[in-house]
């Protein structure tokens, strides 16, 4: 049981380096007639250590205990919430976006408190704004 | 409720936009204009593009942002510039030579090629020079190739693929050997000779310092007419082997861009090259003049210089 | 050689109150927008520079500088504070300093941060004045096959940071070269592994892989665990102790070794163009863990951890000026930078930069004392404000520094094709982080690989394929034994203290 994460992590490189080996790299990197390294040969090496040490810690593995699951679940609501701001940014833009996105972040912490969440969702995004389009006369995103 | 206010402004905005052609006297970027720059910071093209921003900004009142994106001589900037939508005011600077040497020997993998932009105008030619530290045994490229074929093999440093092209037609013209070294840009190259690890490599300004203190020599020019700065040096032409490179600073934008805004850019880089401030820098980047061909004259030297490259570096 | 009236009247240039409030300024400025999330130094100098256009060198320099300064005394207070270093070189600082913080010291974590980052900077500060010619010749015969088995013992070195597996060390720094060949290879320039996207072809972007594992993901991983009764982002509950609150003189003698070590280090990497300040800092922090009566209490608050990596990190900015000044080479981002700055007004770094320009140098050196100086002031002020920002609910604290870093890596890679890639490498952070492998050697080796590829490279160039020409460097079979010996002397380390 306790071995179990290691286990699995390992399998993942084992497959991971071999599809960079098997698949990837030979599809993805170009040949050339080259002088002294060709752009392959880093690639294939690191693949082939990291599907062998794979291997290696699938068959002895340590007895690393994985984050709690639920809280892996957690994580995976807030990265949900983070792609679907950068997605919604390249659509409205950021001044549209983040008071939104600062919102949804601190509503889901369980922030509540109505000052709080004035500071956070609308002086954070104005601040932000003020300080890049006006002082530094950069585009936000 | 802020969403529909927003979509309701893209379309009054789009409306605007289409009923009233603008001139391009009239015309101003809505937001900062951004000046990619080809290489990185610290080099030729890098101080040339921030001292031009600066230059226009000045001189029209818009706010210019510049990015450095280094990369295969200028190609990946460009091709960051091919593959974005039009917005009117993104400008990539870059060198004409690493570009059109690319076009020739892999155009079918580039997803652009010189009819992906438009033209905006040039800043000045670069020259780039073959050359060796002072106590190399030998001061000119018939002296380089003897020494070459005397020691059976000689470590040479380049910065970007043409100066390989112009090694490998020495070669391949002479039979002499050399080992090409890959630097990190022209400083990178200098380090190598002034660490002895290699006797010879290409500079496009980087040496000036150290010929002015004695520490390299000129072996020779690699443009088509001799360097202004050692008109004694024979150039690679001259020295029997069929290659040169004529890099340009010059300037560009997406295919597409409203004509408005490249009137009115193309008529900010053209004034800037003609400050004094601007005549300074590049002075000190090149030493030559500040040159503009203009927007049609750009885009003349483009097509000219891709014909030229095909004849000197096809495969 | 410089004659003693130059030196003098480049001093006397530097010190006046002009000057003055330019580096105040740049310190300033430096320190804010280092402690940031998502805005480091570097970001701060390529925004800075044109505002240095109108006003004279000496001033436009110094600003620079100080803001190049400013900047890594500020990069170690999120890393502190929060864990989440704005900058990869402070991520070492993160490994003592955030278990110090937790342990209720917040201000004494960042002052000792704060001391040592300045001590190194002095020390090569003052190498740099005193003997920086004769060290830029000797950094010229470090050539592509040197270098090449200065980053093997640099890896080397690392193994005294994988922890309790090898093997899941060996995948994170595989994973990390892997991440790093993305981009054109470095003898051809061929696309390689972009998969269409051309905006890849320079290769991953620093801000976007640094901040996302180390900031971003450390962010998502407290973000899961913050739950309804609302706490600051930092516990600073006040131990009643007024001695953690400060930094003793007893204790910030006890680190001198360390120190020394440290700025050692940072000096000598930060001469050679290349390494950087991030392998450094974990070099140094390793080989004081390393040398250390007590290697296990490292990463549980140990303050000479601290001292180690800041005090390393801080010597190579001021070292980077080394090769720069004496050779017109930069050795980083933020050299080059300072480069271009030089060219803008109109002078060319190299041999002639000291005959030609002498007094402006020594005015410029003028200007880094003090700027070191004013970093101490400034920082004392600034850290107290910090560690009360911190203490704000973790609700405020989180979105507004993911907002931050979405704005800052999106300015420094133009554009949010940057944004996701920082929030993909965030996932891929927090996965390794759960399952036991080691973010900071992918990082390193994401770091080191362009740099040790292209070395490769060019020594094969060099030698024509025959490796036995590397018997022929003293100083790399030198690197290279003590890289053997390093790795064996870690691995028994490790076992040992597995054992006990």
């Amino acid at each position: 049981m306790s071995t179990l994460a290691d286990r699995i992590s390992g399998l993942f490189f084992l497959l991971f380096g071999l599809a960079m080996y098997l698949w990837i790299n030979p599809n993805f990197i170009e040949t050339v007639d080259s002088r002294n390294i060709a752009p392959s040969t880093l690639p294939n090496i690191v693949s082939i250590v990291i599907a062998a040490s794979g291997a290696f810690l699938t068959l002895k593995p340590t007895q690393h205990q994985v984050r709690n699951p639920i809280l892996m679940a957690k994580t995976g609501l807030y990265v949900g919430l983070l792609t679907a701001g950068i997605y919604a940014m390249s659509w409205f833009g950021f001044e549209y976006v983040a008071p939104v996105l600062a919102l949804a972040i601190m509503w889901l912490i369980g922030e509540r408190r109505p000052l709080w969440l004035g500071l956070g969702v609308v002086a954070m995004p104005a601040i932000i704004w003020f300080l890049v389009t006006q002082v530094l006369g950069r585009a936000l995103p | 409720m802020k969403l529909k206010s927003k979509l309701v402004a893209l379309a009054a905005s789009a409306v605007i936009a289409m009923s009233a052609p603008a001139m391009a006297q009239d015309w101003k970027p809505d937001g900062p204009l951004t000046i990619q720059i080809g290489f990185g910071a610290g080099g030729s093209t890098d101080t040339m593009g921030r001292v031009l921003a600066n230059v226009m900004k000045e001189n029209t009142g818009w706010n210019i942002v510049v990015e450095n994106k280094p990369g295969g001589g200028g190609v990946a900037m460009f091709t960051g510039l091919s593959q974005r939508p039009v917005d009117d005011k993104t400008i990539g600077m870059g060198v004409s030579i690493p570009v059109l040497v690319q076009l020739v020997q892999r155009g079918d993998q580039l997803p652009f090629d010189i009819d992906s932009f438009d033209y905006l105008g040039t800043v000045a030619k670069a020259e780039l020079a073959l050359v060796a530290s002072k106590d190399a045994p030998f001061d000119d490229l018939e002296g380089l190739i003897a020494y070459a074929k005397e020691q059976g093999t000689l470590p040479v440093a380049t910065m970007a693929p043409p100066q390989v092209l112009m090694m490998k037609q020495t070669m391949s013209t002479t039979g002499a050997e050399f080992n090409l070294v890959t630097a990190d840009g022209g400083a990178e190259v200098m380090k190598l000779i002034l660490g002895g690890q290699v006797l010879a490599g290409f500079g496009s300004g980087e040496h000036y310092p150290y010929l002015e203190s004695g520490d390299m020599k000129v072996i020779a020019g690699a443009n088509q007419a001799r360097l202004s700065y050692a008109p004694e040096v024979k150039t690679f032409v001259e020295s029997g082997i069929n290659a040169y490179v004529d890099p340009v600073f010059f300037l560009a934008m997406k295919q597409g861009t409203n004509p408005a805004a490249l009137e009115a850019i193309s008529a900010a880089i053209d004034a800037a090259t003609k400050a004094p401030e601007f005549a300074e820098i590049v002075q000190n980047a090149v030493k030559g003049d500040p040159i503009n061909m203009g927007a049609e004259g750009t885009r003349q030297m483009m097509v000219d210089g891709l014909a030229n490259a095909k004849i000197l570096f096809a495969k | 050689m410089v004659d003693l009236s130059t030196i003098l009247a480049g001093f006397g240039d530097a010190f006046s109150l002009f000057n003055l409030a330019f580096v105040l300024f740049g310190v300033v400025l430096g320190q804010f927008v280092g402690a940031v999330p998502g805005i480091g130094p570097i970001m701060a100098m390529a925004i800075a520079i044109p505002f240095t256009f109108g006003l004279d060198p000496l001033p436009a320099i110094a600003f620079l500088v100080g803001v190049n300064k400013g900047g890594l005394v500020g990069g170690a207070v999120p890393a502190v504070l929060m864990n989440t270093p704005g900058t990869p070189d402070a991520a070492a600082t993160a490994m003592d300093g955030y278990p110090m913080a937790k342990q209720g010291k917040p201000l004494k974590a960042t002052k000792m941060a704060l001391f040592s980052s300045v001590t190194g900077d002095t020390f090569s500060d003052i190498v740099l004045i005193t003997v920086s010619a004769p060290l830029a010749i000797l950094a010229l015969k470090m050539g592509p096959i040197e270098v090449v088995a200065l980053i093997v013992f640099a890896f080397s070195i690392l193994a005294g940071l994988i922890g309790n597996s090898l093997t899941k060390g060996i995948i994170a720094a595989a994973l990390g070269l892997l991440a790093a060949s993305v981009g054109q290879d470095p003898e051809n320039f061929t696309p390689r592994l972009i998969f269409g996207y051309w905006d890849l072809f320079d290769g991953l972007a620093l801000p976007s892989v640094a901040i996302g594992m180390l900031a971003i993901s450390e962010i998502l991983h407290r973000l899961s665990e913050a739950h309804g009764n609302m706490r600051p982002a930092i516990v600073a509950k006040d131990t009643g102790n007024p001695d953690d609150r400060r930094v003793t003189w007893a204790e910030y003698w006890s680190c001198r070794y360390t120190m020394l070590r440290g700025a050692t280090i940072g000096t000598i990497l930060g001469a050679l163009p290349g390494i950087g300040s991030t392998a450094a800092a974990f070099m140094s922090y390793a080989m004081t863990k390393a040398s250390s009566k007590d290697p296990g209490s490292f990463g549980k608050g140990n303050i000479q951890g601290i001292a180690a990596s800041e005090s390393a990190n801080s010597a190579v900015v001021g070292a980077n000026l080394i090769p720069l000044l004496t050779l017109g080479i930069p050795g980083s981002v933020g050299a080059a930078l300072i480069i271009s700055a030089f060219m803008i007004h109109g002078m060319q770094p190299g041999p002639l930069l000291f005959e030609n320009q002498g007094r402006l140098v020594y005015g410029l050196f003028g200007a880094m004392i003090m700027a070191n100086f004013i970093n101490l002031w400034v920082g004392q002020l600034g850290l107290r404000l910090w560690v009360k920002v911190v203490s704000a609910p973790e609700s405020i604290i989180f979105s507004s520094a993911l907002l931050l870093c979405f704005v800052g890596v999106s300015m420094a890679t133009s554009g949010l094709f940057g944004v996701a890639i920082m929030l993909i490498f965030a996932v891929i952070g927090y996965l390794m982080a759960s399952f036991g492998y080691s973010l900071v050697i992918f990082i390193i080796a994401f770091f080191l690989g362009p740099r040790f590829e292209k070395s490769i490279a060019q020594s094969l160039a060099l030698t024509n394929g025959d490796l036995t020409q590397v018997l022929k460097s003293p100083v790399a079979v030198a690197l290279l034994v003590l890289s053997v010996v390093s790795v064996v002397w870690f691995l028994r380390k490790n076992a040992q203290e597995d054992a006990e």
